[in-house]
């Protein structure tokens, strides 16, 4: 017997070794979890930077910084323009930036006066970058993980009056409890009531199981012992709060408060009310019979027993009761997934991460991860759908998308995939491939541009409809926009006013297969459609691979990769990667220079022109419309100086709008490009090109001031060979006919 | 052992260009605040106003239909012709710090360094040729004699009618090119700049 019993003992001494073990492991993989950081490009600051006194202070605030004297770190004092920062100093991938500071002036939205009143002496410094968001890689899936001092304390404390009223005085179960519950289930012939710990029931939070035999129980509570005997209290505590089981969305599950407060309120944990925090609190004990989604009423008298508790152990007082019980449940009508404030953009930064690490490299923990995403330009974006999209016809119906890149580093400043911005669904700028309609044009006459014997900007096109007969006898007869059809007209006019005819027969006669390699060279990868309708734009693609395209244009012909993401570190700031800038010549500068003459005709008096319903004259542009048929798809994309942007305006499901590119997705861009301050595009002339002023219709140079005068950029050696007077009277250049005398 | 005497002339050609081309903001593009007009000189009197009106401001897009589309008034009447220069943006000031700061790293043989402080340099001054010139020299530093390549092409692209930026850049040009063995494409390169 005796031996028997100490048998029993080592069995069960080994059986407690072998649960210790796992149950340690389990609490320790969550607890040090440390999540990634991701950051927003730091601000710089310098004379001349480009800032409006507003987005400095929304910067500011969005880097933590408080108003006050402007001396304590983290402070900053404003009078009017003028600004005195003091930063907390930032240790960058690059180095550290030390902590300063800084005196300046803001005016005309730009940056004078600046200084450096403390610290070490600089001419430009780089505040500490916004934290925009945390990507928990190990679980591939966005955590939101609370801490328990910043929590409200109302959770805590609401959740222990209802699920474990001792639990800082026990030690892990509560025998009393238990007896409790299994009086309560022996009388019901079942297992009706639960009685385990809040420890208990984080052990078996994390092995899934619903289960519940007396064998299972038996070794959740020694788990328990042994979780406790290992961390104290609080550290249980606020991993429960992370862990929690609290609903489902499809194959995901929803663990833990923060993410809860997400899912059900689209609000962080910190911003709740306690009506909320009640609600949530009460679905612990069955988050499906409980989903205030599809049981609102069960989850109402739930949350108000749960109020009552609060109230019995003095948290909530009377007034506030009856008050906290009258409210409805506020769930929000859209379940959300993250507590990030971009959620387009993080998904963009997750699949540029997912495409360039490796598993094992994700796994490490508390990377820190260096983003491309401009605080200013990324408000400046949301406000533009946002604002812009109620105001079209059917806004119902309609759908946007918007993504914004630094001309000249293909940096991804700001990324919109839907009409609400702060929802994380469906990222149209990545996922929404559409026919890019007359997006395509540029490429076709950028692919005839090329061949400068052949054509030029004044070449005359024919814009006279025809039939195409394919080999199987069907037919294709493409017409322009307005149905109209003008004889012939110069191949810039062609460009800017968006006709179509002249766009196929063009590009008929330079050749599908050139305007393809055109397309790859310039970044597309899909497979691009053989057919004459691609000629006007039946290739598919998404916003941001749009955007990758006019990115090799806006930059005089070389290929800018697009990138969300700078640096990536490791926690201890040794670099894992850079995503360095690269530049890749894919096009005769000389042949896009002329593409952008006629983009910037569109802007002045093409298709693009209504942008100046709402952009200052000087600020000069360039840019193109898209129209699918019956207006599936609203393209607009476009640059300035320094921005270059592609909106897209339609809908989910493919149908018609009265839309087209001028009125659907141009106001977007424009509101957009109307609340950054900027530099207009004027592209310095390129080598090879010459600017002469000639008669189109006259296909001859002529003097400036006469009526029909045009100042066009040539490649040399192309322009007109004749020459006429402004009265339209031709003769043979002088000086053209002495150079071929004497070559 | 070729690449290092044959890219010997290029830091000082540059280093020349580099003087005295420290500018003001903006280097000669032309800036438009929001709501457009010229940027005023004088800072603005002081105020303990809230965030500026025009920073918070509302654009009010009309809505336009597809009837509407020949516009029936005009909109604001911009530039009548496209626009163009005939240079690049000159350097700002904090440029050429962030330049200087990028050369002292690269003679500590810290290319990756000095390419880090040049980005920097590059996203305030993306139009002077001057950057793209610095950074292909540190890539050729890093031994990455393609992205060089690319990049002097691309500060050629901005040199404009500025010939002795144009010079450094092809001759730049001619030696990386001779290092990576493109000897024909070193001498049209040669030829261009003495062409100058």
């Amino acid at each position: 017997m005796f031996r028997a019993g100490a048998l029993g003992l080592v069995l069960l001494a080994g059986w407690m070794v072998y649960l210790d073990a796992v149950v340690t492991s389990r609490f320790e993989g969550r607890r040090f979890e440390v999540p990634s950081r991701v950051y927003a490009r730091p601000l710089e600051l310098y004379d001349g930077a480009s800032v409006s006194a507003g987005s400095l202070v929304r910067e500011l605030e969005l880097s933590g910084y408080r108003p006050g004297d402007g001396v304590r770190a983290g402070t900053y004092q404003r009078n009017g323009g003028r600004f005195v920062i003091s930063t907390r100093g930032f240790l960058f991938p690059d180095g550290e930036e030390a902590r300063r500071r800084l005196s300046l002036v803001v005016s005309g939205d730009r940056v004078s006066s600046f200084s450096v009143l403390a610290g070490p002496s600089a001419a430009i410094v780089r505040l500490e970058p916004a934290r925009i968001g945390g990507i928990y890689p190990a679980h591939r899936e966005d955590r939101v993980l609370v801490q328990l001092e910043e929590v409200p304390e109302l959770l805590p404390l609401g959740l222990m009056a209802v699920e474990d009223r001792r639990f800082y005085d026990h030690f892990g179960v509560a025998p009393l409890s238990i007896a409790r519950a299994m009086l309560a289930n022996i009388k019901a012939g079942g297992i009706v009531q639960g009685g385990s710990t809040l420890t208990q029931q984080l052990v078996k939070n994390f092995f899934l199981s619903r289960e519940q035999t007396l064998v299972r129980k038996g070794n959740e509570a020694l788990m328990s012992i042994l979780l406790e005997l290992h961390y104290d209290k609080d550290d249980i505590l606020e991993t429960y709060l992370n862990e929690v089981y609290l609903g489902q969305a499809g194959t995901r599950s929803i663990h833990g408060f923060g993410l809860a407060s997400q899912f059900y309120f689209g609000e962080s944990l910190k911003d709740l009310a306690p009506h909320q925090l009640a609600l949530l609190i009460g679905m612990v004990k069955g988050p499906s019979y409980y989903n205030p989604r599809r049981h609102p009423e069960r989850a109402t008298s739930r949350r108000n027993l749960v109020l009552d508790e609060m109230a019995e152990a003095g948290l909530l007082a009377e007034p506030e009761l009856a008050k906290q019980k009258s409210r409805p449940l506020g769930v929000s009508a859209k379940p959300s997934f993250t507590e990030n404030r971009y959620p387009a953009y993080i998904d963009l930064v997750h699949r540029h991460l997912a495409r360039d690490y490796q598993q094992e490299d994700l796994q490490s923990e508390g990377l820190r991860i260096f983003t491309t995403l401009d605080p200013a330009v990324q408000h400046a974006s949301e406000t533009a759908v946002s604002k812009t999209l109620p105001k079209l016809a059917n806004a119902d119906e309609l759908e946007a998308a918007l993504v914004v890149t630094a001309k000249d580093t293909g940096e991804v400043l700001a990324l919109v995939g839907g009409k609400d911005p702060q929802f994380a669904g469906f990222n149209r700028a990545v996922d929404a491939h559409r026919p890019m309609g007359s997006l395509i044009k540029p490429f076709v006459y950028l692919t005839a541009l090329e061949q400068p014997d052949r054509y030029t900007l004044i070449t005359p096109v024919k814009d006279q409809a025809f039939t195409l007969e394919f080999d199987d006898g069907r037919l294709w007869q493409p017409k322009n926009f307005d149905k109209e059809e003008r004889g012939e007209v110069p191949l810039h006019l062609a460009l800017s006013k968006s006709y179509n005819l002249p766009a196929v027969r063009v590009g008929l006669d330079i050749g599908i297969p050139n305007v393809q390699q055109t397309l790859r060279d310039f970044g597309v990868t899909t497979p691009i459609s053989d057919y004459p309708s691609m000629l006007l734009g039946s290739v598919s693609l998404a916003p941001v691979d749009v955007a990758q395209l006019y990115q090799g244009l806006a930059t005089g012909g070389f290929n800018t990769p697009l990138r969300t993401i700078r640096e990536v570190t490791d926690a201890d700031n040794e670099p894992l990667s850079r995503y360095n800038l690269k530049v890749d010549q894919v096009a005769d500068p000389a042949a896009v220079h002329l593409v952008q003459y006629a983009m910037q005709e569109t802007m002045q008096e093409g298709t693009g022109r209504s942008a100046y319903y709402t952009l200052p004259g000087q600020l000069t542009l360039a840019g193109k419309t898209g129209t699918t048929d019956d207006g599936r798809d609203a393209w607009f994309a476009g640059f300035s100086g320094d921005l270059l942007a592609v909106a897209w305006v339609g809908r989910d499901d493919n149908g018609p709008t009265v839309l087209t590119g001028a009125s659907g997705a141009l106001p977007v861009w424009s509101s957009m490009m109307s609340q950054i301050p900027q530099h207009g595009f004027s592209p310095v002339m390129p080598d090879g090109v010459q600017y002469h002023w000639v008669d189109a219709e006259a296909q001859a140079l002529t003097g400036e001031g006469c009526a029909n005068a045009r100042l066009v950029p040539f490649i040399t050696g192309s322009e007109p060979v004749m020459s006429t007077d402004c009265n339209g009277n031709i003769g043979r250049q002088i000086r053209s006919w002495f150079e071929g005398l004497f070559q | 052992m070729i690449k290092v005497t044959s890219i010997r002339f290029a830091p000082l050609a540059l280093a020349l260009a580099l003087a005295g081309c420290a500018s003001g903001p903006g280097g000669g593009s032309i800036y438009v605040p929001m709501g457009g007009g010229e940027p005023s000189r004088a800072p603005e009197p002081p105020r303990t106003a809230e965030p500026e009106q025009n920073s918070e401001r509302e654009p009010e897009p009309r809505v336009w239909r597809k009837s509407e589309e020949p516009a029936v008034s005009e909109p604001e009447q911009p530039s009548r012709t496209p626009s163009y220069r005939e240079s690049g943006d000159a350097l700002p000031a904090a440029a050429v710090t962030l330049i200087r700061d990028a050369d002292q790293r690269l003679q500590q043989g810290d290319s990756a360094g000095a390419i880090s402080s040049l980005e920097r340099a590059q996203r305030i001054a993306p139009r002077s040729a001057e950057v793209y010139f610095k950074l292909a020299e540190a890539y050729v530093a890093g031994d990455n004699l393609g992205a060089a390549e690319q990049f002097t092409l691309k500060g050629l692209s901005l040199a404009g009618n500025n010939s002795s930026l144009q010079r450094s850049g092809w001759l730049l040009l001619a030696d990386i090119r001779r290092a990576r063995g493109n000897v024909a494409g070193a001498s049209q390169a040669e030829d261009r700049a003495r062409a100058l």
